[in-house]
């Protein structure tokens, strides 16, 4: 899994590649533990390259919203893919993580 | 393949003539992945049974078209209508079909099969009629746990298994990975559908079944979403994808819907895989 940030004003970038089951998922929330820690608070998850998560994926996903919700901001998926969509709507999340086409639209909807 | 004390399940789901697509998934799974049980669900409680007794795909296949056949709605119409003006009696036993052609068919599911006898574990869930408590069968003839498991409400009459009055399962608990996690599964391979919304409400029956999918659809949200969030490690769900709306009867439809269950499976395989040889290394 590779995992990298970018900071666009106060709102963190997270653009991640690969898969997010439960062999990266330990990776990840190492990762959103750390930047929500260094006080991140409004997060967009970059998603355009991950291909599957899994439901190990989706805990870490939601540990990470609640979080950064936490500490006053929201965290956003951005660019999700479509075999990714399908699984994030059957468990709900679409209806309580905001989805945007891209990270521009994310970004500008903080 | 067990791998490091890893227990993989297969759970395949309510969704009629659509669970079908069990017999593709089972057929891309069977020589890659090692399933130390399987849970059924309503119409997924057939392909249950078929893959844990060892049945062969064409053998499957040929039961698919047994059971998916207009004779299943035998007096259904006139029974509807009798219903309705009260000619026919209504109770907690009565379904608005003839269930006998339903009944012969299951013999070509399971016959005389016991759940001992099955070569990898079988659970199959119903619901209990009387309180809408889920039920978990897993004792006795498997053919009475797929005919409970498949009794539509008010479509099929109930089946009777240890006193109790059941129906299908699909109505408490449409896609039972919970079943799976209680046992202790580790990887659960699930395979779901959602119920098919109709284009055009033009009657008071197609209305009903309307309401039917959406209360089911919601109900396969919710508990999805619960077990996803409370199961320790994987559930991956295969969700075949149908462009044109299927009828209970698509009969003709089976090799379509078949594929339709490989496809799914070939997407999600190579992250099942990925996992297995992880875990493994």
């Amino acid at each position: 899994m590779e995992i990298k940030d970018r900071k666009i004003n106060d709102i963190t970038v997270v653009g991640f590649a690969g898969s997010i089951d439960s062999l990266t998922a330990q990776q990840i929330s190492a990762h959103m533990d750390g930047l929500i820690a260094g006080g991140a608070s409004k997060i967009v998850a970059d998603f355009s390259q991950v291909d599957y998560t899994s439901s190990a994926g989706l805990r870490v996903v939601l540990l990470a919203a609640k979080a950064a919700r936490g500490n006053g901001g929201d965290l956003f998926l951005a660019g999700v893919q479509k075999q990714v969509e399908k699984v994030l709507s059957l468990t709900g999340f679409t209806s309580i993580i905001k989805l945007f086409p891209d990270v521009d639209s994310a970004i500008s909807n903080f | 393949m067990n791998i490091n004390g890893k227990r993989t399940a297969l759970v395949i789901g309510s969704g009629g003539i659509k669970c079908a697509a069990a017999i593709g998934m089972w057929e891309v799974l069977r020589n890659e992945i090692e399933v130390d049980s399987i849970i059924g669900c309503s119409g997924g409680s057939v392909y249950g049974a078929l893959i844990a007794q060892g049945a062969d795909i064409e053998y499957m296949m040929e039961g698919s078209k047994a059971i998916w056949t207009s004779e299943i709605m035998e007096g259904y119409t006139t029974n509807l209508r009798a219903a309705r003006n009260g000619s026919m009696k209504f109770d907690e036993r009565s379904g608005l079909v003839d269930d006998q052609y339903l009944n012969m068919a299951l013999e070509n599911v399971a016959s005389d099969l016991t759940f001992d006898q099955t070569k990898i574990p079988l659970k199959l869930v119903a619901t209990d009629l009387a309180d809408g408590e889920k039920v978990i069968l897993s004792e006795g003839r498997v053919k009475d746990a797929v005919r409970a498991s498949l009794a539509i409400p008010m479509i099929f009459p109930p089946w009777e298994v240890d006193g109790r009055l059941l129906i299908d399962g699909g109505v408490s608990d449409p896609l039972p990975v919970d079943v799976a996690i209680q046992d202790g599964a580790d990887i659960i391979i699930a395979m779901g559908f959602t119920l098919s919304y109709r284009n055009r409400l033009r009657s008071m029956a197609a209305v009903q079944e309307q309401m039917n999918s959406i209360y089911m659809n919601n109900i396969l949200k919710a508990t999805y979403a619960f077990y996803n969030l409370a199961h320790h490690a994987e559930i991956f769900l295969i969700m075949p994808e149908f462009e044109q709306n299927l009828s209970l009867f698509d009969v003709d439809r089976i090799p379509e819907i078949i594929e339709k269950g490989a496809e799914a499976t070939r997407e999600v395989l190579p992250h099942i895989k990925r996992l297995l040889s992880e875990m493994a290394s």
